[in-house]
């Protein structure tokens, strides 16, 4: 069980315990689908749809599941919120559901998701798996948007499909080919783990 | 209750309140998302074959299917056609325009894509690509234009331009365009055209 208060439980997901920075799961989508804002913003809304409803479900029913089957029932509660979150795109944001073609399906093996149930939702009450839900999915859509920010921009010269660099730019067309995903995570993670490094030393001394 | 049997109760019944769910999901969803998909592709005839105002489904095998566009009138504009091939890494579905003879092609359209981003990708793009289709000659196969080209006038009447860095793409394409137009041909040829038993979108 967790004792924090429930404003430091959704906090930490932010940047703590922030599930692409610090925990580094998730990284399939993370690396797939950051080449255009749109892309990163749909799928981090999406995954944060099925990890806020898995969570709820999964606290709320976790005393029912004999520890057996725990893995089993919890990938079939999150198999259905993401099947839900896939017919809803197909339906309604046809475009963005073409863009992120299997991506959205494949939410069903998102560590985070499966995680979360794991470490937190299984062992805590309904209202505290709510809140670290919502700061994880926070935290995972801001590190969607801060990847796919910066591969658009210098990838395609746009932000959210708008002209942002003048025309003497000339796209870094490997920014939204894989290895410009792998290159700006790296970066990023190395970034993270300078900021962590200096705050530790800031608290020792 | 003993384990093994709680076991099978619980997963059946998180099973079944899932499929439940779902079904209702489904249900919900599924007219329009076929809806979604038929709008498309009567936008992509409307595209091809300017001043269709109508359309109606001829001929469809695996991989194909041909419409015919007619105006406000009921005169047959010509055919448009929707086919599929393996692109640079993935399917390309297309959607092409001919006049009723199959001498040219009015204009090609791009409806589903996966080549890589930058290069490949520019066969959606007007630009660099699309343009330079509308009104080929296509009584021969045609034919790629190797060197980047500037405008559409520099091509001859059965060559289309090659997007730099994207030869493979670009040729997929063509290779498409060139295959379901022998098709085109071959079931016009049967008589499998002939408009009126296909049913009206």
């Amino acid at each position: 069980m967790s004792t924090k208060s429930l404003s430091a439980e959704y906090l930490k997901g932010l940047w703590d315990e922030n599930p692409v920075f610090r925990q580094l799961l998730g990284m399939c989508p993370v690396l797939a689908v950051t080449n255009a804002v749109i892309n990163g913003i749909a799928m981090g809304l999406a995954a944060s749809f099925v990890l806020i409803l898995s969570s709820v479900v999964v606290a709320s029913i976790k005393k029912l599941i004999p520890t057996q089957v725990r893995i089993a029932s919890y990938i079939v509660v999150i198999a259905t919120f993401v099947t839900v979150a896939d017919r809803f795109m197909a339906a309604y944001f046809p475009p963005i559901s073409k863009a992120l073609g299997p991506y959205i399906p494949l939410i069903v093996v998102n560590c985070i998701i499966l995680g979360r149930q794991e470490a937190f939702s299984s062992r805590n009450s309904v209202g505290r798996s709510f809140i670290d839900a919502l700061g994880m999915s926070t935290g995972f859509v801001l590190a969607l948007l801060v990847l796919s920010s910066i591969r658009e921009i210098l990838g395609a010269g746009t932000f959210l499909g708008m002209q942002v660099m003048g025309s003497w730019f000339k796209p870094w067309i490997i920014m939204i080919l894989p290895a410009g995903a792998f290159i700006t995570l790296g970066i990023l993670l190395g970034i993270a783990l300078l900021v962590e490094q200096k705050t530790r030393e800031r608290r020792a001394s | 209750m003993n384990l093994s049997v709680r076991m099978v109760v619980v997963l059946t019944a998180v099973g079944l309140i899932s499929g439940g769910l779902l079904s209702v999901v489904n249900l919900l969803t599924a007219e329009r998302i076929e809806l979604n998909r038929l709008k498309e592709i009567e936008d992509a005839i409307t595209q091809v074959v300017p001043g269709t105002v109508s359309s109606q489904k001829l001929y469809e095998e695996d991989k194909f299917t041909v419409y015919a566009s007619k105006d406000a009138s009921g005169q047959e504009l010509g055919y448009a056609v929707y086919a599929s091939g393996t692109g640079f890494q993935d399917i390309i579905v297309l959607m092409f325009g001919t006049d009723p003879a199959i001498e040219t092609i009015n204009s090609l359209t791009i409806l589903e894509q996966k080549e890589t981003p930058g290069l490949g990708a520019k066969i959606t793009d007007q630009q660099a690509f699309l343009r330079y289709w509308k009104g080929k000659d296509i009584r021969q196969p045609l034919t790629l234009r190797k060197p980047a080209v500037g405008s559409p006038e520099e091509l001859g009447a059965t060559e289309v331009n090659t997007i730099t860095g994207a030869t493979i793409s670009s040729d997929k394409v063509m290779g498409v365009v060139n295959l379901s137009l022998e098709r085109l041909r071959q079931i016009k040829q049967e008589g499998k055209l002939a408009s009126g038993d296909g049913h009206v979108n």
